[in-house]
């Protein structure tokens, strides 16, 4: 029991609109996390590999990402890329949302997956090129197997982040479930009741992503890991 | 030079960069003090204590920055018993420090337990007490392995107080845009917004690689 004025019929009233704004926030975090698993996983590889020209591009594109507030990268595709010199671009809201996050979370990956495939023993590649497997053949047969399976533990953090910065669209007016709750508060005035019931929904989902993946990890760890 | 570019650069960073390095002073200075301490509480087995300061880390770490500021400026001023209303500056350093100290308080628990128990027996054999033991033996030896994460720490801070905008304190994300709003309504359509919101990303870079370059470094050098 909070008190006797904290309007829990409120909550239990906006339910279906925090639900209207969580499915939102759900998918935009899906496509952040599927699309900056591929792009790490593609860029990673070009680093671990060190293949010409697209590896000094990853490395750049890392080093920008991590190296900026996602906040104003946000900003710079809602609000400068339509204003670029001799080539305005325009986007839909939702598609600077799901941009946005996978940019984010893909320099990130390149990094955790950088790591993992250059972790592999070199020796492991050897063999499979003594097996017969081409380049490509070993990087599919070997190192990705094993080399995403190490980088497997740091991308689950990287997961969550792409989570929780959906919650930043809102600046954009993105109707996710920050900004479900804040134009609640804002009609509503009832600022405790609205982010109270927020923050419980971010940590049951972040919460339970993390539980998910942490199983997906047991799963999928190397015999030795386990 | 355009002839605009001189106003709204010494604007952004006037008044823009130091807001922002001052709330990142004061974030970081509290997330270390408060997480030093909470993560060398830690390491103490007993089960309540634990599980209290769990929760508060994982809370924290859990929750989306916005949110947690959201929470200390926008929902604290009507939460029953708390009814506290912060300015929006200090509501944005309290968030920022709730989260910073939760990310330095898993380390500190990670670092402290790296320490041989050795040392702790050592010290004890010396007459230190649990504090004087901590203080002057442990922590010590932590910090080898705790400054990698504290540099990176400042990066990420100074990345987070552009969410301090959103709660309407000037820092150097809002400087840019005002700057882009007065000349768009002095100039018309002639929007410089992509100027800005480039030179923004240029200038957090400039502060923050510098910075994830140290962290890398100690890393590699005192791991």
């Amino acid at each position: 029991m909070l008190a006797a004025n904290f309007d829990w019929q409120f909550i239990w009233d906006h339910l279906p609109d925090f639900w209207e704004g969580l499915k939102q926030t759900l998918k935009v975090a899906a496509i952040g996390i599927a699309g900056s698993l591929a792009i790490g996983i593609v860029l990673g590889a070009a680093r671990a590999h060190r293949v010409p020209v697209v590896s000094w591009l990853a490395a750049t594109y890392v080093e920008v990402i991590r190296n900026t507030p996602i906040l104003v990268q946000i900003f710079f595709i809602a609000g400068a890329l339509p204003h670029f010199p001799g080539h305005p671009i325009r986007l839909e809201p939702f598609t600077i949302a799901w941009l946005a996050v996978v940019v984010w979370g893909g320099a990130y990956n390149t990094e955790n997956f950088r790591a993992g495939f250059e972790a592999v023993p070199y020796r492991y590649r050897e063999a499979g090129l003594a097996l017969g497997f081409g380049r490509l053949g070993t990087f599919f047969n070997v190192t990705l197997p094993i080399g995403a399976r190490i980088a497997l533990p740091s991308t689950i953090n990287t997961n969550a982040s792409v989570l929780k910065n959906t919650s930043l669209l809102t600046a954009i007016g993105f109707a996710e479930l920050t900004n479900t709750a804040y134009s609640l508060e804002s009609e509503s005035f009832k600022a405790a009741e609205v982010y109270f019931a927020l923050g419980v929904t971010y940590l049951i989902v972040v919460w339970t992503l993390s539980g998910l993946t942490r199983v997906v990890e047991r799963r999928l760890a190397l015999p030795e890991a386990r | 030079m355009p002839d605009w570019v001189d106003p709204v650069a010494h604007y952004m960073l006037h008044e823009g960069l130091k807001n922002t390095i001052r709330i990142a002073v004061f974030a970081v200075a509290g997330s270390t003090l408060i997480g030093v301490l909470l993560g060398t509480l830690m390491t103490i087995r007993f089960l309540p204590l634990q599980s209290l300061l769990r929760l508060y880390v994982e809370v924290w770490r859990g929750l989306p920055i916005i949110v947690t500021i959201f929470l200390v400026y926008y929902a604290f001023p009507t939460t029953p018993y708390v009814h506290y209303r912060f300015g929006a500056f200090t509501g944005a350093a309290i968030g920022l420090t709730l989260w910073g100290s939760a990310q330095v308080a898993e380390a500190t628990r990670g670092a402290v337990q790296s320490i041989p128990r050795e040392q702790h027996e050592a010290a004890a054999a010396l007459g230190f007490g649990w504090v004087g033991r901590h203080l002057f033996v442990i922590l010590p030896q932590a910090l080898r392995r705790l400054l990698p994460p504290l540099v990176s720490l400042i990066a990420n801070i100074i990345q987070n107080t552009t969410i301090a905008s959103l709660i309407g304190v000037t820092e150097l994300l809002a400087t840019g845009q005002r700057s882009i709003e007065r000349l768009q309504f002095e100039a018309g359509a002639n929007s410089h917004a992509f100027a800005i919101y480039t030179a923004l990303l240029a200038v957090f870079f400039c502060i923050s690689f510098p910075l994830t370059r140290l962290a890398r470094f100690l890393e590699r050098r005192l791991v």
